[in-house]
């Protein structure tokens, strides 16, 4: 007869024991937006300040030292190596790097003086390749965000392409307006990738200023559109 | 008759297993829900905090009750849009 009080007792040790404790909610982490690209003459002048918004994010960079950091540092440091400017057409195929916070920043800033134009296009042709249909699948297949939530982010997306549109149409909101509204969205998504999806939350962060390089750039946004 | 009832007692142990282990997985999803509402609020701009109650008024149509009180009504619209109406 003891026996069935114990069987009861394991089985609601048991029961309970898979009871997955709440994980703490997602919040506000990140400090001030990263600072809107301070040369913004076309896509050129882009891709070069691309590590300088992702310096300014510490918590999402966390997950990105972890990753492959040895392999960044020599992708966005093409203009103190001259073979630089042949590796990114091999480095293009291969696995994307992502910009990692210490080492570009003061590379970058050296760089723009001594050559700014030549510099500047060997860091666009450096930038990691931005391969947009692989992240839209695995934003799409991630676990990290709820159905709802990736609803309601499409939606926001789609707000802001609206916008670029009215922009690139009767240049309605500015250009820097919209890099505000763009900073945000990609904050809004990387905290909610950040804990339960690093890997895609650091190529997130390393693909961020590509993709403002597509929306910035008139031609390649309504490409992007059509 | 012995073995019969031997049967049915492992039975009714079985049954009460998978009732015992079948509640922890519903509470599971019951809190995915709640964290995926939670996101879409806190996406919208509005006060929440954290869901605490969720009632599933119909497919994709949600009142939901707030830590802080707050309630809302989150559903998908025609056009697709994650709507959150903000309840008395």
């Amino acid at each position: 007869m003891v026996r069935y009080p114990a069987v009861l007792l394991v089985l609601l040790c048991a029961g309970c024991a898979s009871v997955t404790p709440p994980q703490p909610q997602v919040a506000a982490i990140q400090p001030a937006a990263p600072k809107p690209v301070a040369t913004k003459p076309g896509d050129r002048a882009v891709p070069a300040a691309t590590p300088e918004p992702v310096a300014s994010q510490p918590v999402t960079s966390q997950p990105v030292a972890s990753q492959p950091v040895a392999s960044q540092p020599a992708a966005s440091q093409p203009a103190a190596t001259p073979a630089a400017t042949s590796a990114p057409q091999a480095a293009r195929g291969a696995v994307k790097p992502s910009p990692v916070k210490p080492v570009p920043q003061p590379v970058l800033k050296g760089a723009a003086p001594i050559a700014p134009a030549g510099a500047a296009s060997r860091v666009a042709a450096a930038a990691p390749a931005l391969d947009l249909d692989a992240l839209k699948a695995r934003l799409r297949a991630t676990k990290a965000i709820g159905v709802f939530t990736k609803i309601s982010l499409k939606n926001k997306v789609d707000d802001l392409m609206k916008q670029f549109t009215e922009h690139y149409q009767g240049k309605k909101p500015p250009l820097a307006e919209l890099r505000l509204s763009y900073d945000l969205l990609m904050m809004k998504v990387l905290s909610l990738l950040q804990d339960s999806d690093q890997t895609l939350a650091s190529e997130v962060v390393s693909s961020r200023e590509a993709i403002w390089a597509l929306l910035a750039d008139e031609k390649k946004f309504f490409a992007l559109q059509g | 008759m012995k073995r019969r009832i031997r049967r049915i007692v492992v039975l009714t142990q079985l049954l009460f297993a998978l009732a015992l282990f079948a509640a922890p997985l519903f509470a599971a999803d019951d809190e995915t829900l709640k964290k995926d509402l939670t996101a879409v609020i806190a996406l919208q701009g509005l006060p929440c905090g954290e869901v605490v109650n969720v009632i599933v008024q119909a497919e994709s149509d949600f009142a939901v009750t707030c830590k802080d009180a707050n309630k809302y009504r989150v559903y998908l619209n025609d056009a697709g849009r994650v709507v959150v109406d903000k309840q008395k």
